[in-house]
């Protein structure tokens, strides 16, 4: 692993060593490249002995999360490059510094093995992206989208902090791969519903779980592109991540105490999609959708079947692309109006025929249709809630519905109809967004071909 | 400050303290108090201002009342048991009364009023001794006692300072306030393990002194006083804006920063002793504390504070104030986390 973190930290001194005018290119091409470092990881064994180190290890679940962070990281840079060219060089050395601090962190969290390392580095992921969020935002909101971010996150995982070092005590160790061998399954008090309570209510924050949402919406509508990109895209992920981890070692008190947040997730799964359909903010769109898809992610950890855990894994990484592809694409309209409005920018069609391809796709992709790996997780997920109860089809039929009506909503409304007489004399589609549109879909038709590299370790 | 004064008055400080430190007998651990509170007054008064007769009049009031209470639990001890000596402090009497007395100096609730009022009134160099140097003596004779100490109360007094200085630090702008309620939050949290493990008590001033000495430097740097004369420190030393922030973080105990190293011991510590709702309920309140710092952050270095648009862009001349060991102090007090399996070395 550490052929993966070393040349992350040296991109810092690339970054600050770097001339003006040869910023962008180092860094976009130095972190494309260790993204291809990571690709031998998914040569995965299936008796899970991808252990590296005693710090470091990569499984079959970690493995595209971290495929998803590296991928990434030239993503965002590729896409900040726009807002940034006035600023002085040790800004946007600054900036990308901080992207890369993020990304340092993110991929340890993901190949760590104790779990109070994966503990820190989730704590500390948090204040990169509190500095880049609020530094670098746009509005006034954004000051306290930050400190909404920051405390409902922080608020959540001190208990997991204390419930982690009880563990640790009582049971000798957090090392993950000794984890999976701990299931308890003798009688049960009633404090152990406050442990599991203390456990999950961290990750459930930051998946976020329908009642703890309302970091989000500010969260991504205030920040910059690749603070977006990397909340959408990764941070949320962390929460399934964890959460994912932590289920193995926390059954059977899993069975009674998921029920109000399988009611939660279903209710509010319903709500935000049909929030969605009438938001007249883009981006608030788009974090909205977040919410309930992750919504799904949460019901399937939940109920802990093999078929449920491998939707949420696939799930995690399709949302993780299509919503980053999402706000980049509404971030190429915010380049261009300067609003957030989605009626400020209509009947792009006509102007930028590429860019709405780009669009078709995407909201193809955020809608499921088969046979994308979105329709996999989403199609996973549904059926194995079915096996759990039948009622709730119902209620996820319809989300399915709702979830097809804002996106289209969504394509309609940008794409399609007459422009306004405004928006005639807009600039063209650069390549740079072009080739930043493709790279986030080239990854998400191509995993269509063959899905098992992200279905998680229960495949 | 005349020169000759300045160095007696320091060293009559200093071996107060030590003189603390290092004694066995109730008498000359007071002595040593006397002395060092005495020695202390004309640094606090330096500015000849009534604000700064008013706060060192406060610190007299408060010290000496407590080395009072101090002499009074010794002397309750003596007529129990007849020993002088420190490990006897057997009679929970004079336990309780000693616990009162050197919390008092501490400045823990509910003993705490008179901390920000007096570190308000005093200039930032006094304020940093008073915050880290006084600690130092009465710690150290509760680190001796510590066996002795009645759980309950220390444990209450704890998680209320803990309240206290989150609470009583959301309403400041005047940066010396903020270090005050800080002071009293993190004494809380230093005095919480100490009937568990001292050495984490230790760990926690190890820490806590580097990072308080830190932020004060970097407030003498700018000799700004409020949140609004530092939010204008991008005009002069932009740089400092980053350490700023970083110190704040660390100081609000946020990973992967320092100052998250003492928490994380005291919790676990309390944890292992089957303690599991105080540190939950410590580790929450703590995020009042992260609230005002993240504000301080915010106005410093997060954002272009309005009222500092109405200054002129300066001159960026060469740092002509002494800035003795600052990185160095930085790096201890924000850089040190992964060293901490090294902490074993304070067992």
């Amino acid at each position: 692993m550490l052929k993966i973190i070393i040349p992350t930290v040296m991109l810092i001194p690339l970054t600050w060593l770097s001339k003006s005018n040869m910023l962008w290119i180092n860094s976009t091409m130095y972190s494309l490249m260790i993204s291809m470092t990571c690709l031998p990881l998914m040569n995965q064994f299936c008796d899970n002995s991808l252990n590296l180190s005693m710090l470091f290890f990569s499984d079959s679940l970690s493995t595209p999360l971290l495929m998803l962070t590296t991928w990434l990281l030239p993503l965002m840079i590729i896409a900040s490059q726009h807002h940034m060219p006035k600023e002085p060089p040790t800004r946007k050395k600054l900036y990308i510094t901080m992207m890369i601090l993020l990304q340092i962190f993110l991929i340890m969290t993901f190949s760590a093995t104790e779990l109070i390392m994966f503990y820190i580095l989730f704590e500390a992921t948090l204040v990169p992206t509190l500095i880049m969020i609020t530094r670098w935002g746009g509005q006034t909101e954004r000051l306290n989208a930050g400190i909404y971010f920051l405390f409902y996150t922080l608020a959540g995982s001190l208990p997991l902090l204390v419930a982690l070092i009880y563990t640790q005590t009582t049971l000798g160790s957090l090392n993950l791969l000794l984890a999976q061998y701990w299931i308890d399954s003798s009688t049960h008090i009633w404090g152990d519903s406050l442990l599991w309570l203390a456990y999950m209510m961290a990750f459930m924050v930051k998946m976020p779980l329908y009642g703890l949402h309302l970091w989000l919406p500010k969260a991504h509508v205030e920040a910059p592109i690749a603070g977006s990109m990397v909340l959408a895209a990764i941070l949320l992920k962390l929460g399934g991540y964890g959460m994912l981890r932590i289920t193995m070692m926390l059954s059977p008190t899993i069975n009674f105490m998921a029920y109000p947040f399988m009611m939660l997730s279903l209710w509010g799964m319903v709500m935000t999609s049909s929030i969605c359909l009438r938001q007249t903010d883009l981006k608030s769109l788009i974090a909205y959708s977040s919410v309930s898809h992750m919504a799904l992610v949460i019901m399937a950890i939940l109920i802990q079947s093999p078929w449920s855990f491998m939707g949420a894994t696939a799930l995690m990484i399709a949302h993780g692309l299509t919503s980053s592809l999402l706000f980049c694409l509404a971030n190429s309209n915010y380049e261009r109006t300067h609003s957030r409005t989605m009626i400020l920018a209509r009947g792009l069609q006509m102007i930028l025929p590429l860019m709405a391809a780009w669009w078709l796709l995407a909201s193809l992709t955020n809608l499921a249709l088969p046979p994308s790996i979105n329709l996999i997780g989403e199609l996973f997920v549904t059926v194995s809630m079915f096996s759990w109860s039948n009622f709730s089809i119902i209620l996820l039929g319809i989300n399915i519905i709702i979830t097809a009506l804002y996106t289209l909503y969504m394509l309609i409304m940008t794409q399609r109809g007459k422009y306004t007489y405004h928006i005639h004399n807009i600039k063209p589609s650069f390549t740079r967004e072009n080739t930043l549109m493709s790279l986030h879909l080239v990854p998400l038709l191509l995993l269509m071909i063959s899905p098992k590299i992200i279905l998680g370790t229960t495949y | 400050m005349n020169p000759l004064t300045l160095s007696l008055v320091l060293t009559t400080m200093i071996s107060g303290t030590l003189i603390v430190m290092t004694s066995s007998h109730w008498f000359m651990i007071w002595v040593g108090f006397e002395m060092n509170m005495l020695a202390i007054i004309p640094l606090l008064t330096k500015e000849h201002n009534p604000r700064s007769t008013e706060a060192a009049t406060k610190y007299f009031l408060t010290q000496a009342t407590a080395s009072m209470l101090l002499m009074m639990a010794a002397i309750t001890n003596l007529l129990y048991t007849g020993h002088w000596s420190i490990m006897k402090l057997i009679n929970p009497t004079a336990s309780i009364m000693m616990t009162m007395a050197l919390t008092m100096k501490l400045g823990l609730s509910p003993f705490h009023f008179w901390v920000p009022e007096v570190t308000q009134g005093i200039p930032l160099m006094s304020g940093l001794i008073l915050l880290t140097w006084q600690k130092l003596a009465p710690l150290s004779v509760l680190y001796m006692i510590m066996p002795l100490i009645n759980m309950n109360i220390l444990l209450i007094m704890s998680l209320m300072s803990i309240a206290i200085g989150g609470w009583g630090g959301l309403n400041q702008t005047q940066l010396r306030k903020i270090m005050a309620y800080s002071s009293i939050a993190h004494m809380g949290w230093m005095l919480a393990v100490l009937t568990y493990n001292p050495t984490m008590t230790l760990l926690n001033l190890y820490l806590y002194i580097p990072m308080t000495v830190t932020t004060f430097m970097l407030l003498m740097i700018n000799s700004t006083t409020t949140t609004t004369s530092l939010s204008h420190t991008y005009n002069k030393l932009p740089l400092i804006t980053t350490l700023i922030l970083i110190t704040m973080l660390s100081l609000g105990g946020l990973p992967p920063l320092t100052g998250f190293l003492p928490k994380w011991a005291i919790i676990q510590e309390m944890t292992k002793n089957s303690s599991i709702i105080m540190p939950t309920l410590m580790a929450l309140l703590a995020l009042l504390n992260l609230y005002f710092y993240t504000r301080i952050t915010y106005t410093t270095s997060l954002t272009m504070f309005p009222t500092a648009n109405n200054m002129k862009i300066k001159w960026q001349f060469k740092n002509s104030k002494q800035t003795m060991s600052l990185p160095l102090m930085i790096t201890i007090s924000t850089l040190t986390l992964p060293l901490a399996p090294m902490m074993m070395i304070l067992d």
